[in-house]
């Protein structure tokens, strides 16, 4: 195993020591925030992975979301599936159908892209009304079941997703960091950068897009059976056009072109919510400003990171820090 | 027979909005090189305008005329003080090809925030000026109803006027022109910056036009005309995201597509066509039904 390898692996499970401790240490709705900050990490990811990297964007990932939160539930509710085979499941199945729209988005730039993937985020939910077997409006049930008795009696069903979610999110980053750092996530990089360079270089852009937009609906896929499992029911209204953009805008503010802001961004999707309560029962709490609120605050972030910190917030950090060194 | 019929005419109805919403798409994208997500929020507030207007006096003419205008000041609005702060800015990352579309995402977002704070949420409804019942032939009701009809006038009547301002005024020249070739356009004495925010308040009175006549027949709220953008968005690339004709063409070809599914096939499935329809174009003839010179790469 080579040394960085190594590295990396033991800086993992230190960080899942510290996840481990952290959900003894919180109430139940911060372990449940905890499970959904994980499940927001991961869709966050694969936004990164795919516009980050490979210069692809999608406004659809919601809608990969739901297959994968769709083939979870009905691998289990249908068929039976234990709960983490139907999780692997949903992410070969999102991945399949991510693989055929991305041979069609390899063709596509920017806008088109963009297009077509929101009319995919707009349409697919309403699958659901068409074939029965998908449960309509209601959705399908999803239970993953009371976590084993060996963790005790006291160890509660939201802390078991935020170990299931936690653990996911973990191995999928762990991969994810590795395979970024290979030749394949340079070669991503150089596709976002300059796509004629690459196919100089003997690499075949096209491919290798659609190889980024498979892998990133897999992680879609797992994240939406993850989101699933937080809300027991996969139904159309739990995959809104809005996820697909909060989505997007996670990966933006924390910065598109890294890794290291997952995190960052899937703290803020989780506590908007909360913040805007805060704030809403501050200046009196109407249904105008709790309902407009969220929104707004995730939009205006939006805006003003692309505008100010397009790169992310470490890069603007880091240029600072340079600036402070040069002036001394 | 009648059932083709009736698919027919409320097809070229829907098709209509379609197209004005796609134009407005069009005309942004040409000059600007941004597709304009923004463009349903925009649509949104001036249909609020023309609801407010609407009840307060009770006249859908006087209402749609200041929809019309506060989409055309909002559009400017926005090309002059965001637009262009947004090019100042981002110049260089990764983020750099996503920039446009993700910042007119932000943008939609905090319009519908503030419509949603000044109306509040709840849906409303706009009068319609004339009947919006089926018409009555014999003893069969059609579904297509005075009301329909009125809006293919209003659309033919505005495709009207583009048309004049695009092949008889300098205005239109100069659009076209700093459209094309900018760089040229600017050593040609045209103002590129000022004509574009002129491209800018078009496209939006032309939004405006489609939201508020997509209104009467569902209900407004402040994400009510997402559906409308994405429906002109795969209008205009099926028309081929460059030509105003294309735009016309792709919106009505889509309105008849998604009509005979939505009679034929069944209803749940409308959302969906739209994006097998984007899907099949983009395949089959990626540069559009009325397609320019430029590869879709560009």
């Amino acid at each position: 195993m080579p040394k960085k390898l190594k590295v990396r692996l033991s800086l993992f499970i230190l960080l899942g020591w510290v996840l481990l401790l952290l959900g003894d240490r919180v109430d139940e709705l911060r372990v449940y925030q905890g499970a959904s900050i994980a499940v927001y990490a991961i869709a966050i990811g694969s936004i990164v992975l795919l516009t980050g990297y490979s210069g692809q964007i999608s406004l659809g990932h919601g809608a990969l979301m739901a297959v994968g939160g769709y083939v979870a539930a009905l691998a289990s509710f249908e068929f039976g599936v234990p709960f983490w085979a139907g999780f692997i499941l949903a992410a070969l199945f999102s991945g399949m159908f991510g693989g055929l729209l991305g041979i069609a988005a390899a063709r596509l730039s920017g806008p088109y892209l963009a297009g077509t993937t929101l009319a995919l985020a707009v349409g697919l939910p309403s699958l659901a009304n068409q074939f029965s077997i998908l449960g309509g409006e209601q959705g399908l049930y999803f239970d993953i079941g009371m976590p084993p008795a060996i963790l005790g009696e006291s160890f509660t069903q939201y802390k078991w997703f935020y170990w299931i979610a936690s653990l996911a999110a973990l191995i999928v980053f762990f991969l994810l960091s590795n395979l970024l750092s290979s030749r394949y996530g340079r070669t991503w990089r150089g596709i976002g950068s300059n796509e004629t360079a690459v196919a100089l270089s003997g690499s075949n852009p096209q491919r290798l897009k659609i190889v980024a937009f498979t892998l990133s609906s897999a992680l879609a896929g797992l994240s939406g059976a993850l989101l699933v499992m937080t809300i027991s029911t996969a139904s159309p209204s739990a995959f809104p056009l809005a996820l697909s953009l909060s989505v997007v805008t996670g990966a933006v503010i924390a910065g598109v072109s890294s890794l290291k802001g997952v995190i960052l961004g899937s703290v803020i999707l989780v506590a908007i919510p909360e913040v805007a309560d805060a704030i809403s029962h501050r200046v009196g709490d109407t249904l105008r400003i709790s309902s407009t609120l969220p929104g707004l605050i995730i939009s205006v972030l939006l805006v003003l990171a692309v505008l100010f910190t397009p790169n992310g917030p470490g890069e603007n950090l880091r240029h600072l820090l340079h600036k402070g060194k040069s002036h001394k | 027979m009648l059932k083709l019929l009736n698919t027919i005419l409320i097809g070229l109805s829907t098709g209509a909005i379609y197209s004005l919403m796609s134009i407005s798409l069009v005309l942004v994208w040409r000059s600007t090189r941004v597709v304009n997500f923004a463009q349903a929020g925009q649509a949104v507030f001036s249909t609020y305008i023309a609801y407010e207007v609407s009840l307060r006096t009770g006249n859908f003419w006087l209402a749609l005329l200041c929809a019309v205008l506060s989409g055309a000041l909002l559009g400017a609005f926005i090309d002059f003080f965001f637009m262009r702060m947004l090019f100042k800015h981002v110049t260089s990352g990764p983020i750099r090809a996503i920039a446009p579309v993700v910042a007119t995402l932000g943008l939609l977002g905090i319009i519908r925030s503030a419509v949603g704070y000044i109306w509040g949420v709840e849906v409303k409804p706009l009068e319609p000026p004339v009947s919006t019942d089926g018409i009555r032939i014999g003893s069969e009701v059609l579904p297509f109803s005075t009301y329909d009809a009125l809006i293919l006038l209003i659309v033919f009547v505005v495709l009207m006027i583009l048309t004049f301002i695009f092949q008889r005024t300098s205005l239109g020249l100069s659009l076209k022109a700093s459209a094309f070739s900018p760089e040229i356009s600017r050593l040609s004495g045209v103002r590129v910056d000022l004509t574009r925010t002129v491209g800018w308040a078009i496209a939006g009175a032309c939004g405006a036009i489609a939201g508020v006549l997509a209104t009467p027949t569902s209900l407004l709220s402040p994400n009510s005309l997402d559906i409308l953008l994405v429906f002109g968005f795969v209008a205009a690339v099926i028309g081929g995201l460059e030509s105003m004709l294309g735009a016309v063409v792709g919106g009505i070809l889509l309105g008849l597509g998604v009509t005979f599914i939505a009679n034929y096939v069944g209803s749940t499935l409308v959302f969906l066509s739209a994006f097998v329809f984007l899907i099949i174009v983009l395949l089959v003839k990626p540069a559009g039904i009325i397609s320019g010179k430029r590869s879709r790469n560009a």
